[in-house]
């Protein structure tokens, strides 16, 4: 089964962080990736994530920002 | 028919002045002034300065004109000093609203000046903390996150900074909207 990616490159915050809740709320459990393109998002989305009780990871640098992996159960 | 539209310009002109703003050399004289008249019992709002009159501090205290004196008055007896006194004489020169309210299908976003709160709709958790570029917005945003709003420890309590005085009036803001 392949992961889902949630692509957040580009937007503001909070607009990252909420992708990414969302994909929590209709994933539950599993992992799933979040690209993100600036530090803020990467901790802001981190941050969210841990709050839910997700653990990230890893953290993996790309050309335009970061692949941020998320896990859960 | 003239003396109608010769009647509401007027009436229009009125309206307008019945409100000024204070400005003040930097941010703390606002904040120490918004807590002095606030306290006094006067009925003032800490906005946005209008483009025309900035003067390097991004907030201003608009008060109702015909207290200007006795305002400059609680002000002075405080030992707070503002640096003008502006008469809200046309739209150009009227008070920005600090607030930004962002509806999201599940959450919603207040942001006051330069900080942003979001939170989930349903559960009223707080999801987001971002914005402003002080020291303590990642130590502000790690204290909040995650917490629901009632039980989320207030900005004015943990951060020291103007933007944690901002977080402050948008978590203000938040809990306004989000109360039953």
């Amino acid at each position: 089964m392949s992961t889902t990616t949630v692509d957040a490159r580009g937007l503001s915050c909070p607009q990252p962080v909420i992708l990414a809740m969302n994909q929590m709320k209709t994933q539950r459990t599993g992992e799933f990736c979040v690209l993100v393109d600036t530090d803020t998002s990467k901790e802001n989305v981190s941050r969210a994530a841990k709050s839910k009780g997700w653990e990230v990871a890893s953290i993996e640098p790309e050309e335009d920002g970061y692949r941020l992996k998320l896990k859960k159960g | 028919m003239a003396w109608f539209k010769r009647c509401t310009a007027v009436s229009a002109e009125v309206q307008a002045v019945d409100l000024g703003f204070l400005t003040f050399q930097n941010t703390s004289e606002v904040l120490r002034a918004q807590k002095v008249l606030s306290r006094a019992g006067w009925k003032i709002r800490v906005m946005g300065p209008p483009p025309e009159v900035r003067t390097g501090c991004d907030l201003v205290i608009e008060f109702p004109l015909m207290e200007e004196l006795r305002i400059v008055k609680t002000l002075a007896d405080a030992g707070v000093k503002p640096e003008n006194v502006v008469p809200v004489a046309s739209p150009l020169l009227k008070p920005v609203d600090l607030y930004t309210i962002t509806d999201f299908p599940e959450h919603l976003m207040v942001r006051a000046a330069n900080m942003k709160i979001t939170v989930d709709r349903h559960s009223l958790v707080i999801v987001n903390i971002s914005g402003g570029g002080c020291p303590d917005v990642p130590f502000l945003a790690a204290a909040m996150t995650g917490k629901h709003l009632s039980k989320a420890p207030q900005p004015k309590d943990i951060g020291h900074t103007l933007c944690a005085y901002a977080l402050q009036l948008a978590y203000e803001e938040m809990l306004k909207r989000c109360s039953p």
